[in-house]
């Protein structure tokens, strides 16, 4: 080679080469295949609303893997973006009576607008300042917008929240014949609007992350002060990620909120998301973004079914208060399982799973370093 | 004696030597409501506003002294001060089988509600006890995973307390003296309110006594600046995280217990707003400050107070707004510590 390429660039062509003959890829194909064609192999709701809801939170967990994961940044206001989304689509479509088409794409632009206005105003505002007081200064925040929810009445219906219908083909009482093993209806075309939206949203993100600026997001991760001295700007940078992740959680808002066709302030605003979705990013392990996935399919999987086998648990006993009660609160089990994964998965799963194989891979290097010298 | 290099100057607004001037500001300010409402009202609202504050002002201030000292923002004071106010109703109920609560001269009364507290105390700092030394410990150093790992904590002594006593909302009973309000020229004031006051200045008290005074509190003090310092001179900076973390955690069970005859329920996830509260106090007064802490949490108090009078629709709103304007003259809080 007449050139010496820089590490970036060799690492560039590196991933050019392998880009679809990876395991990685092939996974990535067989899981988007899988969620294409579930619904129409499988016709049970339970299962398209498990699958539905783990596409929308992936993007969740992946924008929130964005924003923790690469800057190091601990917002706590990301269920708060997720909210605005949901109740925007809420909102618009309520107001608009028998909402159009554009009423959709109207309310998609003002979750936009939204999260990218009042994600900037956060940033500019707590990130400057130490990590935990952007913690702090978000926690207050989302916590004020779910009481806001709660009590400012007139706006979002408090505590009852708002149903509503969708317009055109996501109508309920839309339908076109049968396909397949399953009927060709609303609910089928609002899970492949989730699903064609949620893909762009994740590449979109996985590209952000290998493009420049994602590179010196990481390198913010690694070391802020050297990132520092080789001259970026990482305020900047932290706030356009800060944006970014908060904008895209506001849209998956949207696409919750068209799932459900209803909102209200403690399933969209509560800080139980916000919970929700960190386990989500600790399972899967933090600065992966794929590991999102897999925190992801474990928490909305137990959470649907969890509750039925802890019953069916609690059966085996002798009945009595306290176990009916200790089987009634799964999310206890919920926390307990919180704090094990912090203490003893650091990394999550993905990023465990990837410390092993680079382990393994430096150990081989080694052994061959080691054959050439002697 | 070392008292000069022990003894934290405050790096407060007073620093320029303008206090008069931000005194005068802080008085007008505060004043300023009697433009819109008589001097009895006032006063009524004044009450309201520092019984309130006192409260916040007890569990902000163990927050504060945690975060300062181990640097752990601990997401679970909220889950403590819950269980302080459930402690508190189950021993009312025992309370009331003695006939001190109902009935009983003012000594009953003041005993109960001080055993009470004793006692929302102990387990408080108990619990508080067992949550650090199995839990936190393992994540010392590391401010990502001490938040998360508080977190959950939180999450499970909330549910802890669903199992324990159930889902529904419980109506707390006052004892019968601090039931009513005095009268006193027109000017109507709860009893329980002065209760708070005095309860509350007390505490302040002890723990500016504590700090200033004793050999513990300059430990503590010279922890909060300079955590290996004192490391250095031969103290087991592990055991005082264990105390501090204890006393605050117990300030907070405390302050549930108040605010559960303040409110006279208590309800499973009361905690989530108080802790709401005791943060921006805490972001307003500098973390670490214990006096920031109590003008914040007076402000704070005084403020929701006025405005919930004034315009109903505002009053959760301006908690932001005092927040927001503290932080844009000062971004580390009243008395926060420059980075």
């Amino acid at each position: 080679m007449t050139q010496e390429l820089s590490p970036v660039h060799l690492d560039y062509m590196q991933e050019q080469r392998t880009r679809f003959v990876s395991p990685t890829f092939l996974l990535q194909i067989a899981l988007a295949a899988s969620l294409l064609a579930g619904p129409l192999l499988v016709p049970s709701f339970q299962v398209m609303d498990v699958m539905a809801k783990i596409m929308i939170f992936t993007v969740v967990a992946a924008s929130y893997d964005l924003i923790l994961g690469y800057t190091g940044s601990l917002s706590l206001a990301h269920g708060m973006f997720f909210g605005m989304g949901a109740y925007a689509l809420g909102l618009v479509c309520y107001h608009s009576g028998s909402p159009h088409w554009y009423h959709l794409i109207l309310a998609a632009g003002i979750a936009i607008f939204l999260g990218i206005v009042f994600s900037l105003l956060i940033s500019l505002f707590s990130l400057r300042v130490k990590a935990i007081f952007f913690a702090m200064v978000t926690l207050a925040i989302a916590e004020y917008a779910h009481i806001l929810g709660i009590q400012w009445s007139e706006l979002t219906l408090g505590e009852d929240g708002i149903s509503f219908e969708l317009p055109w083909i996501f109508h309920s009482d839309w339908s076109a014949g049968r396909f397949l093993l399953s009927e060709i209806d609303d609910r089928l075309m609002i899970y492949y609007l989730i699903f064609l939206s949620s893909l762009l949203l994740f590449m979109g993100l996985v590209r952000f992350v290998r493009s420049p600026l994602g590179r010196v997001l990481k390198s913010i991760r690694s070391n802020e002060n050297r990132a520092v001295a080789l001259g970026f700007k990482t305020f900047q940078y932290k706030t356009v990620a800060v944006v970014f992740g908060s904008t895209l959680s506001s849209i998956a808002g949207v696409l919750f909120a068209m799932w459900l066709r209803y909102v209200n302030p403690d399933s969209v605003l509560g800080l139980g998301l916000m919970v929700n979705v960190l386990l989500m990013v600790l399972i899967g392990g933090l600065g992966t973004l794929y590991g999102g996935i897999i925190g992801v399919a474990f928490i909305i999987v137990s959470e649907n079914w969890l509750p039925g086998a802890l019953k069916a648990a609690a059966g085996i006993f002798p009945p009595s208060e306290i176990i009916t009660r200790l089987a009634d609160r799964w999310h206890l089990y919920f926390g307990v399982l919180f704090i094990l994964v912090i203490i003893f998965f650091p990394r999550g799963v993905v990023g465990t799973f990837r410390q092993v194989i680079a382990r393994r891979k430096a150990e081989v290097l080694r052994k061959r370093r080691t054959e050439v010298r002697y | 004696m070392s008292k000069g290099v022990l003894t934290l100057k405050p790096k407060g607004i007073t620093a320029d030597g303008k206090g008069w001037l931000v005194g005068i500001a802080i008085g007008f300010v505060w004043l300023s409501p009697l433009f819109w409402m008589d001097a009895t009202t006032f006063i009524v609202l004044t009450a309201a506003g520092l019984a309130m504050g006192m409260i916040f002002f007890m569990v902000a201030s163990g927050l504060t002294l945690i975060f300062g000292l181990m640097d752990v923002l601990n997401m679970a004071h909220g889950a403590f001060f819950a269980w302080g106010a459930y402690v508190g109703f189950s021993l009312l109920g025992m309370f009331e089988w003695l006939g001190w609560v109902e009935t009983g001269t003012f000594l009953q009364c003041m005993t109960t509600v001080l055993v009470i507290l004793a006692v929302a105390f102990l387990v408080g700092a108990l619990i508080g006890a067992i949550l650090e030394r199995i839990i936190i410990r393992q994540v010392y150093g590391d401010h990502l995973r001490q938040i998360l790992i508080t977190m959950g904590a939180s999450f499970v002594m909330v549910e802890l307390i669903k199992i324990f006593w159930g889902l529904n909302d419980e109506v707390v009973a006052v004892p019968l003296a601090f039931r009513g309000s005095f009268d006193i020229m027109d000017v109507v004031v709860n009893r329980f309110r002065i209760l708070a006051i005095v309860l509350g200045i007390i505490v302040f008290g002890v723990i500016q006594m504590v700090l200033k005074r004793t050999k513990l509190g300059i430990i503590v003090r010279a922890g909060v600046e300079n955590r290996e310092i004192v490391e250095t001179t031969g103290y087991n900076i592990n055991r005082i995280f264990t105390g501090v973390f204890c006393a605050g955690v117990g300030l907070a069970a405390m302050a549930g217990v108040m605010m559960a005859m303040f409110k006279q329920e208590v309800h499973p996830a009361m905690g989530d707003d108080s802790f709401f509260f005791a943060l921006m106090v805490v972001i307003i007064g500098g973390m670490g400050s214990v006096g920031g802490s109590f003008l914040g949490s007076l402000m704070l108090g005084l403020a929701f107070n006025y405005v919930a009078f004034l315009l109903p629709k505002a009053a959760l709103g301006v908690n932001i707004l005092v927040m927001a304007a503290t932080l844009l003259i000062r971004p580390t809080g009243l008395f926060g510590h420059e980075e």
